[in-house]
């Protein structure tokens, strides 16, 4: 079975979490995000006619990205960058983070998650800006942790990227 | 005229290369005989396999006194060599191993006995016993079976789990575990170890090569030995030796060597190190406390038993004369008793 470790990135609040928790089973407990400020999980899917582990570390989010947060990165096959529909802000943020996690670790996998699509009435992000993204050649996916929309598919994706890297 | 200076020049030519020529054999004749020498024997690979032959046997017993690295190299073909032996002629291997397969059984039918004997004696011992007694006691206390009860008072150690580490990924390699060990899921169990070495590398490491050794909890340790690619973290129940640590160091080390390349191209397939289980299996040891009444005996020296057999020497004496005087208080008592 191949193991592929993947990381997620994203603001304070922008529902990280809430999305691996929408797609993964066995579960640490949240307190060592605060902790340490990481928490792992993980999931086995069935890609290409062969089982794939993904170990997902979830990296508590700040505004900033520091050395700690950079360290976790260690050795990951591909990340996934999340960002709050409902605040144009966190779409800054995860642009910074993919700039300066690109320097460091070249050509690795991501896809942009663009979450909190249920709150249709607070969308605060403009859909012209999440178009050029996608015509710059990222991956994007309007996904809701609520009512999972769109999760499976974001994370099936990545793994996907990674397995035909 | 072109060609007559071009045939002058040739002509000239080919004078001064002879010149040359000579020269040079006058010059280095001795040295150019010894660089023919040589290439020869280099490229003549009978000479080159005599020579080998001389220093070979040197240079295994050197490599092998220096190192485990040599037979690591060679245990794959050796086991190849005895794997096409059997399959030729098993007769032969048979005929081979025949003088040492009798003793051989002896031992590991005696071994066998000596071992159910000592556990009667210890089922016997902590049944009627008074400690046993007590354990039983703790045991209907606390629900948990008599058996767990024995292994926790007489356990000095207990090796309960090993993760093999992937040290850039922090992605399991390999996790073997004791039996009867509730284990969770090592993939995320190891995945977190990395971080908190991450974390704790990051947050409080003085040097680049410092790195986090030892996890307490209650009777629980963690060891991990760190290698260039990969780590080893090993559960350990109550107080593991010193030594625990240096077995772990030098099982690490071969799986560094032997898997270099598999650890090099790590791209999540854990495969490649399946065939490193069983040393792993084999490090999942267990030591127990010796029966602390021989112990005690054993431990006692020399000087301080004399001492003792002595003092009880004394204690018969003065029971002696305790006896005899109470004798003469009852005659005296009688005698009195009968004047009255």
């Amino acid at each position: 079975m191949i193991q592929k470790k993947i990381c997620m990135l994203g603001s304070f609040a922008v529902g990280k979490t809430s999305l691996v928790r929408r797609f993964v089973e066995n579960m640490f407990s949240d307190k060592y995000m605060t902790t340490i400020g990481v928490k792992i999980e993980k999931k086995v899917i069935d890609l290409k006619n062969q089982s794939l582990t993904l170990v997902i570390w979830d990296i508590a989010g700040e505004n900033g990205f520091h050395q700690i947060q950079g360290t976790y990165l260690r050795g990951m096959s591909g990340y996934i960058l999340v960002a709050d529909k409902t605040r144009t802000g966190t779409l800054d943020t995860v642009i910074n983070i993919h700039k300066t996690v690109g320097q460091a670790f070249r050509d690795v996998p991501f896809v942009l998650l663009m979450n909190k699509m249920d709150l249709t009435g607070q969308w605060d992000v403009q859909e012209s800006a999440i178009d050029k993204l996608g015509q710059d050649g990222w991956d994007v996916f309007k996904t809701s942790a609520k009512t999972g929309q769109n999760v499976q598919e974001a994370f099936n994706r990545l793994a996907l990227k990674m397995l035909e890297k | 005229m072109a060609d007559f200076s071009a045939g002058n020049k040739g002509r000239g030519s080919v004078h001064n290369s002879d010149e040359l020529n000579s020269l040079r054999t006058l010059i280095l004749a001795p040295e150019q005989h010894e660089i023919g020498e040589l290439k020869e024997r280099l490229n003549d690979p009978k000479i080159r396999a005599e020579e080998l032959s001389r220093v070979i046997a040197e240079a295994i017993v050197i490599r092998a006194s220096t190192d485990r690295k040599l037979a690591t190299a060679l245990l794959p073909t050796i086991e190849e060599v005895i794997r096409d032996s059997v399959k030729r002629d098993p007769k032969f291997l048979a005929d081979s191993i025949f003088p040492i397969i009798g003793p051989a059984i002896r031992r590991s039918i005696s071994e066998s006995l000596r071992a159910m004997v000592e556990s009667m004696n210890n089922t016997l011992e902590h049944t009627f016993s008074w400690r046993g007694i007590k354990w039983r006691i703790e045991s209907f206390r606390t629900g948990m079976p008599f058996a767990e009860i024995v292994l926790m008072h007489t356990l000095v150690y207990r090796m309960e789990q090993i993760f093999l580490i992937h040290k850039e990924t922090g992605l399991v390699l390999q996790h073997v575990t004791a039996e009867s060990i509730d284990s969770k899921d090592a993939d995320m169990v190891s995945a977190m170890l990395t971080a908190i070495q991450d974390f704790v590398n990051d947050s409080f490491a003085a040097k680049e090569d410092s790195s986090l050794q030892n996890l307490n909890m209650g009777e629980l340790t963690i060891l991990i030995e760190q290698g260039p690619r990969a780590v080893l973290a090993s559960v350990i129940r109550g107080n593991p030796p010193s030594e625990l640590r240096t077995i772990l160091k030098e099982i690490l080390e071969n799986i560094e060597f032997e898997y270099n390349s598999a650890l090099d191209d790590f791209k999540g397939d854990a495969a490649p190190f399946e065939p490193c289980k069983p040393d792993l299996l084999y490090c999942l040891t267990q030591a127990q406390k010796t029966d602390s009444r021989s112990n005690k005996a054993a431990a006692v020296p020399a000087k301080i038993r004399e001492k003792k057999q002595k003092k009880g020497g004394e204690n018969v004496v003065l029971f002696i004369y305790i006896a005899a005087a109470l004798c003469i208080i009852i005659i005296i008592a009688g005698f009195i008793l009968s004047i009255l």
